[in-house]
Formats: C-alpha cells, sequence, structure tokens
C-alpha cells in the first residue's frame, strides 16, 4: 500500500471561501523548497515533446502542449503544484449565492505578452470560441456547464461522421456569459455547480488576447498568453524557448529567466543527457532506468514520484449487452480476484498506485478505501463469492484492450490472476485501435470487460464521478444508473460549502462499491528526474513539473 | 553510356509511382487511429474529430486520397504532419542531418573496412587475420542498440569523451562522429569480411599470377590489378548501404536524439501519419535509385570488362 497515505489537505481548505476572500495567503504558498537555497535568474534546459496540436489553450488537453500551455497562459485559477488545491491568479474573487450564477472579479493589472490588459471580454470571447463547435476545439466540452453551451453544437444530419457539416449552429455566443465591465463578468451555468470555481483553473479557461482572433493559426505557431513565461520560438519538433514575463503581476512568477523545451524522441536518450547533467529536467524516466528503481541511485535525491489525476479501470459491458456479469458479486468476487500489488510490481515497476476507490488521491474531495474488502486481493473470499453468485455462466471471462498500446500485459497478467483466484476460464481479448474499441463499446457492442482509463479535466472528485457514472453521461459505458446516486451528485452540486459538497460525492462514491459498475485497478503515477543544477521541482497533480516554482541552486 | 543513364533515369518514374502507391496502401491499411493521442488519454470529441479527419481526408477511399496526394505532390506540396507541420519543412531540416551521419558512417565504414580487408586478405591465416574474424563476428552479433546504448553510456555519461546526445539542428562533426562509428560499426564488419574474401578470390586467379610472372612488383600487383577487382562486391554493398543509412538509421537517432530522417520516419508510421511517411520515403527511393546508378557506373571505372554501351 506504499504510497496510498498521503492525504490531500483538503480538509480545511475551503476552496470557494479561499477564493471569495481573495489572495491573502500570497507566501504561505511556497513552502517546501528543499535545504538548498533558491535563486532567482538563469537558464535551464529541459526535456520536451512534440505538442500534437496548434498551441491553443482551448484546443489541448494532451500533456506535451499542455505543460507549454500552462507556462505560457494564466488562468482564473492556479492549482497549487503540491496539493492541487486551488487559488486564485487572474480573478480576484468568483462569487455566488445559489451555485448557478457566479461573479467573477479579476485583478488589475494583468497583462498579455503583447502588452494588452487581460479584461473581461478577453474571457467570454476565448470562451465563446472554444464552445462554438465549427470551430473544433478540443477543450470545447469544458464549457459544457454553461448556459447556452447546447446553441453553439451542432446537430447536422447531412454526413453521421460530422454533424457540423452543412449546418451553423443556433448562436455564437453563450447566454451565460456576461461582460459587465472591464473586470467582472458573470457565469450563469445551466444546473447547480458547487466546484466551478476549480474548474477554471484549467487551461480551456484561459483567456486569449484581441489579436488571437484575427489569425488563429498564426497564434497557434506562437502564442500570446499572459501567464509568468511567454514563448520566444517553437521550431517545429526541436526546441520550444520560454522566456520570464517581465509585467507578470500574479503571484505565481517565473524564477527563472529562460526555459528552453529540447525535444527527445525517446526517453533513454533523455535521461542519459540528465545523469550527464546535459539535461536540468525529465518527466520521463525510461523503463529500463525504472527496473528496480535503478533511478534512485542514479541520481540520488534527484527524483520525484507522486500519484497523477490518472485512474486506470475495468468496465463491465451494461446488462441489456452482456448479462453474465449483471450480479454485483460476480463483479466484486472478479475485482477481489486480481492482485493489484504484483501486477504493479511485476508489469509496471512500481509506477501505479493500488486504487482504493474511484478517485484519484491527488484530487479535492478523495478519501481511501472507498472500495473496501472488494478492493483487496482475496483469492478465498473472492471463489466464496463467486459460488454465493451461483458462479459463472459463461465459458470465459473476458478483458477487452486496445493493441495500439502497451495494455497488453497487464491485461494478461490481471486474466492470470482471475483465473487463478476464481478457477474461471479469463481471455484478455485484443481490439485492433482504441478507436475501433471506444467505436464498439460506444456502440453498445462490446461485450465481457473492457479497459477504461480516465485523465482528470479538473482536480475534483465530481470529475471522476459525474462524467463517468451518473445516468446517461457522457463517458458512463456501462450505462451505470443509480437514482440515489444521481440524487446525491444533484445534492451536492447545490451545496454552498465546499467540504459539505465532498462529503455528498463521498458518499454517492461509496454507492459504487455496492453496484461495481467498474473495478478501479490502481491510479497513474509521474517520475521525474532532474539535475544537480535545479531545485524546487514539484510535480503537479496533472503529472507534469511545475516550471514556475523550478528554479537555479 | 549516355543512353543507358537516360534509360536509368527514364526507368525511376515508375519505380517512384509504383512504391509511392505502396506506401501509401500500406500505411493506410495499417491499424492505428490518427487521432490516437491528439487528446490526451481520452477520446476526442466528435467536432474536433470530424474536422481533423475532413482536414486530412481521411474519410475518402484510398484512390481519391493517394490521388489528391500525388496531385500536390507534383506541384511540390509534401502535405501536412498530423500534427500541422509542413513534411516539406521536415524534410529539408532533416536529410542534411542524416545525410552527414551516413556518409560520416560510411567513410569511417569503408576506410577501415577496405584496409583491415586488404591487409588480413593478404597475410591470410595470420594473427591479424583470426583476430579480425573474431572481432568482427563479435559485433555482427551484437544489435546495434547495444552497441550504442553501452558506448552512450560509457563513452558519454562515464567518460565524458562524446557529447550524450546531438539534440541539435546544425549538428558539429565531433557531435556526430559517436553515434557515425556505431551506425557504422555492423558495416564495417561486413566491408572487412568482404573485402577480404573477394581479394584472397583475386589474388588466386589467373591475371594476378601472370602480373606477378612479368615482374610486376607485389604491392602494384595487388593494389592496382587485384584490389581494383575485389572493390566490385564492396561497392555494390557500400551504395546500398548508403540507403540503408539514411532510412534505417531509426535506432540510432533514437538513441542519441539526432533529428534525422529515421526517429521521423519510425514515429511517422506509429501515428499513422501517411504524408510524412510516403514524402520521406519517396525521398528515399530516390536517393537509393541514384546511389544504385552510381554504383553501376562505377562498375565500369573499376572492370574495363564491364561495359554500358
Amino acid at each position: 500500500m506504499r504510497g496510498t497515505t498521503r492525504k490531500v489537505a483538503v480538509a480545511a481548505l475551503s476552496a470557494v471561501a479561499l477564493l471569495a476572500a481573495g489572495c491573502g495567503s500570497g507566501e504561505e504558498g511556497e513552502t517546501d523548497t528543499p535545504a538548498a537555497e533558491a535563486k532567482t535568474g538563469g537558464e535551464i534546459t529541459v526535456r520536451g515533446c512534440n505538442p500534437e496540436n496548434p498551441l491553443i489553450p482551448q484546443n489541448t488537453t494532451e500533456t506535451c502542449g499542455g505543460t507549454v500551455i500552462d507556462a505560457v497562459f494564466s488562468k482564473l485559477v492556479h492549482y497549487e503544484p503540491e496539493t492541487a488545491a486551488p487559488k486564485n491568479d487572474i480573478a480576484e474573487s468568483i462569487e455566488t449565492e445559489d451555485n448557478q450564477t457566479f461573479t467573477v472579479k479579476l485583478k488589475q493589472g494583468y497583462k498579455f505578452h503583447d502588452g494588452t490588459e487581460v479584461k473581461a471580454k478577453n474571457f467570454v470571447d476565448a470562451w465563446n470560441y472554444g464552445a462554438y463547435a465549427p470551430n473544433a476545439q478540443s477543450s470545447g466540452y469544458f464549457m459544457e456547464p454553461i448556459e447556452g453551451f447546447a446553441d453553439l453544437q451542432c446537430a447536422g444530419t447531412a454526413n453521421p461522421e460530422d454533424p457540423c457539416e452543412g449546418f451553423t449552429p443556433k448562436a455564437k455566443e453563450m447566454t451565460g456569459l456576461k461582460v459587465v465591465d472591464d473586470h467582472t463578468f458573470t457565469i450563469k451555468t445551466s444546473e447547480k455547480v458547487s466546484n466551478l470555481p476549480v474548474r477554471l483553473g484549467y487551461s480551456a479557461f484561459s483567456p486569449l488576447p484581441d489579436v488571437f482572433f484575427a489569425d488563429p493559426e498564426a497564434f497557434g505557431d506562437k502564442p500570446i498568453g499572459s501567464g509568468p513565461f511567454k514563448l520566444d520560438s517553437w521550431t517545429k519538433e526541436q526546441a520550444i524557448v520560454l522566456s520570464k514575463f517581465a509585467d507578470y503581476s500574479g503571484e505565481f512568477g517565473a524564477k527563472l529567466d529562460k526555459i528552453n523545451y529540447k525535444i527527445y524522441q525517446d526517453a533513454d536518450a533523455a535521461y542519459n543527457d540528465v545523469l550527464a547533467n546535459n539535461l536540468d529536467a525529465t518527466d520521463e524516466i525510461p523503463t529500463s532506468a525504472l527496473i528496480d528503481d535503478k533511478y534512485k541511485t542514479d541520481l540520488p535525491d534527484r527524483n520525484a514520484q507522486k500519484e497523477e489525476g490518472v485512474i486506470q479501470t475495468v468496465t463491465f459491458a451494461p446488462v441489456n449487452v452482456d448479462p453474465l456479469y449483471a450480479d454485483p458479486k460476480i463483479r466484486q468476487a472478479i475485482s477481489m480476484a486480481i492482485d493489484r500489488e504484483t501486477i504493479i510490481k511485476q508489469i509496471f515497476n512500481g509506477t501505479r498506485v493500488p486504487a482504493t476507490g474511484w478517485v484519484s488521491p491527488v484530487v479535492d474531495g478523495y478519501k481511501a478505501d472507498q472500495c473496501g474488502e472488494f478492493c483487496k486481493f482475496d483469492p478465498a473470499k473472492a471463489k466464496a463469492l463467486l459460488q454465493e453468485a451461483g458462479g459463472f455462466k459463461g465459458d470465459k471471462i473476458t478483458l477487452a484492450y486496445n493493441a495500439d498500446a502497451a495494455h497488453k500485459d497487464w491485461t494478461e497478467a490481471t486474466c492470470n490472476s482471475i483465473k487463478q483466484a476464481l478457477g474461471v476460464e479469463c481471455a484478455a481479448v485484443g481490439v485492433v485501435d482504441f478507436a475501433t474499441l471506444r467505436q464498439q463499446v460506444g456502440d453498445r457492442k462490446q461485450k465481457g470487460m473492457f479497459r477504461t482509463g480516465w485523465q482528470m479535466d479538473y482536480p475534483s472528485i465530481e470529475n471522476f464521478l459525474a462524467p463517468i457514472y451518473k445516468t446517461g453521461a457522457s463517458s458512463n459505458d456501462g450505462d451505470y444508473s443509480n437514482p440515489e446516486f444521481d440524487a446525491l451528485l444533484t445534492e451536492a452540486a447545490a451545496q454552498q460549502d465546499p467540504a459539505a459538497a465532498n462529503a455528498k460525492y463521498q458518499e454517492a462514491e461509496a454507492l459504487l462499491a455496492a453496484d461495481m459498475p467498474s473495478i478501479p485497478l490502481w491510479y497513474g503515477k509521474a517520475t521525474v528526474g532532474w539535475s544537480d543544477k535545479v531545485t524546487g521541482v514539484k510535480i503537479t497533480a496533472f503529472g507534469t513539473i511545475d516550471y514556475s516554482s523550478l528554479a537555479l541552486k | 553510356m549516355g543512353t543507358y543513364v537516360i534509360r536509368r533515369l527514364l526507368q525511376m518514374i515508375p519505380v517512384i509511382l509504383g512504391a509511392t502507391f505502396l506506401i501509401f496502401t500500406m500505411v493506410f491499411a495499417l491499424p492505428g487511429d490518427p487521432l490516437a493521442g491528439k487528446c490526451g488519454e481520452r477520446p476526442c470529441p466528435p467536432a474536433y474529430a470530424a474536422a481533423f479527419r475532413e482536414k486530412y481526408n481521411l474519410n475518402d477511399p484510398l484512390p481519391i486520397q493517394y490521388g489528391k496526394y500525388v496531385g500536390n505532390l507534383a506541384q511540390g506540396d509534401f502535405g501536412e504532419t498530423t500534427n500541422g507541420i509542413k513534411v516539406i519543412d521536415q524534410l529539408k531540416a532533416r536529410y542534411p542531418i542524416t545525410a552527414q551521419l551516413a556518409l560520416m558512417a560510411l567513410a569511417f565504414e569503408a576506410i577501415i573496412g577496405i584496409t583491415v580487408g586488404v591487409f588480413t586478405g593478404i597475410r591470410r591465416g595470420g594473427f591479424l587475420d583470426n583476430l579480425v574474424l573474431i572481432s568482427t563476428l563479435v559485433v555482427i552479433s551484437i544489435p546495434v542498440f547495444v552497441v550504442g546504448g553501452l558506448s552512450q553510456y560509457f563513452l558519454g555519461v562515464r567518460l565524458g569523451l562524446f557529447p550524450v546526445t546531438v539534440t541539435s539542428a546544425n549538428p558539429t562533426f565531433y557531435q556526430l562522429m559517436l553515434p557515425a562509428m556505431v551506425l557504422g560499426s555492423i558495416s564495417l564488419a561486413y566491408i572487412s569480411r568482404l573485402t577480404r574474401t573477394s581479394l584472397v578470390e583475386n589474388l588466386r586467379s589467373d591475371y594476378v599470377r601472370t602480373a606477378t610472372a612479368k615482374g610486376l612488383r607485389r604491392r602494384r600487383a595487388v593494389g592496382l590489378h587485384a584490389l581494383r577487382n575485389s572493390l566490385i562486391p564492396v561497392v555494390t554493398f557500400i551504395g546500398f548501404d548508403f540507403g540503408f543509412l539514411l532510412g534505417g538509421a531509426i535506432v540510432t537517432e533514437a538513441i542519441f536524439n539526432i533529428p534525422g530522417v529515421g526517429g521521423y520516419l519510425f514515429r511517422s508510421i506509429r501515428a499513422r501519419d501517411g504524408a510524412s511517411v510516403v514524402g520521406t520515403v519517396t525521398v528515399l527511393v530516390i536517393v537509393f535509385l541514384f546511389v544504385n546508378l552510381l554504383v553501376d557506373l562505377l562498375y565500369g571505372l573499376l572492370d574495363p570488362r564491364i561495359s554500358h554501351d
């Protein structure tokens, strides 16, 4: 159970209260830089990878572009790297009476890298741009809670592959966003949302300067944000250079003058450069160095490992698709038959943490052991439970995975574990690729069990529950439906006090253990290493290095 | 010889067209989703996916996709990679680096390989011959990633004699030295063995005996007569190897993080990035064809009995 004891310090940190109180806790944030004193200024070189999309915050949800976007764009809210707790950045305050109408006041003096001031309309325009379906932005769905979002979507029938073909959405602007004055705007959501301020720290909610709308394409090559770093150059496939933005007025400013991202094709090459002190940080440790924790002896005191907001689960096909797994007892028995610890050790070299619930430990509202005994390996109990349920009626249990990524090893190991514990044949079935697997799951044609994963959008317990297990939710692959669960989510969303909201979400999560819509397997963990020149390396909840707290020794 | 060259050049056109079509079809048939990873660990939203498919013509059937591609190619447009980078820019930036690396590896393996081959060929069965036989056997049997990884770790990380990685758009001679030696090591073994065997055979032939009998000094008989003929299989190998080194430096380029063609090709295949793969391979095919033409012309120079008229 190594690693699961870490508690997210949220009990006392009530998100909205803190936000509403403004930026009272400026200096307390800087806590735990190790003994070596950090100085400001200087230049470092870190491992980068190729951004998959133009560098537009509304169009980036993968980490290669995400780390750069995070450094270049500041948002209303900044996530503390250690705890993932939100703190006001551009926002002066985010206030609400009813969890449905939010008034956002901006701090004065924030500037974009082109010198223009960050105003309320920069947020509203950016969010509308992201939500407007014909713009085809990958993070458009983040705006879904905002009133009027549906009117910006496509519903064309000319082409089943592309709803936007021959169709123009009703509106270009969401009715829920209103600019009050230069430094104030209001957000109205279509339903009550208690954790909206927590969501606003994700890059999709970044403001965009006016110059973006003139030429989005050119902007994607050389983005202009309002963050602590500005982008100097992006040599495709080779390097990205960021330098400190002198006019950044927020409290999460850069310590370094310059960051060079060198793009590596191979984790081993980057790692060897860190060993030779040619590279100052890498956020990817190669498998060869993970075996037997070799990186810890290679880089003594220069490595860190931390959970990130990713969970791997195995979901059961909906009951009407595959009735063999309908009985929760069968599901619980399968879960108890999986030896998570051994698989993590043998297959993942310890880079995962056994899951004890459906919510990642990095988020606001996490509670340990929600899955209880059903997520603990116990072959005897598992077998007894299966017998109680009358045994498995089919000829074998199946676990489908997408064969275009490294899932074969662990799915087979999981199946072996199930087979040995329950005495029922179990087969890992490769589906040609991710798209095909998702298609089959989406069309409700995939039988048996299949691999599902969830990478959080924002660090909140709600993000691990509502989009996946609420009745009819977009990622509810197993068609799980529990009125009690849904009711608890609605109640939680209406809570004024974030702690009370989290308590309701936790109650809802506990219900999952009885029904087992999916089996939690393990949480993701990020491992990073750095050279002996740098200090203050912190891993964010998203598994990336927090570059604004990085400094030279 | 002029007509021969023209005939060969004309033959290249159907070969290039055929090769691009084959590669295009194979990339098309590859399993995998070009959208995988574009949106992190989750499926992309439908509007995004639709726009992406539209942009890269992924909804069209194969012949139309290929037609559009060749149409653009004829106008010098190599297309865009799936992350929106112009393929032509990448080829321009990457081919010179890989070519430099390949030429350095080639020079390394040719100079040392032929020298070693000549010495072992002349003193067949001697100590040197046996030493080279065993050491080349060792080199041939070790895969290049082991040679590369070990030399990077010991010569680069531990001893600091060479840079650990290259990672530069304009690599220096010194930066590319270690990768070139790693890349050339296996071919070096082949070249020395090839030179040796071929030389040994030619030394036994009648014309060498005649040359020696008419009083030519041994150095001249070996150097001018025997070696020139013995180089024919070696030149064939080197010509083939140059093309191979250009496209096949995947492992070496990955180990030393050289921004060349090999790694690019590998990644593009994995990402099912048709435009990059076909563009890179088309250039490779052209290089291959020209090098082979050059090799064929060299035959005539090396051995007067071969004529292209």
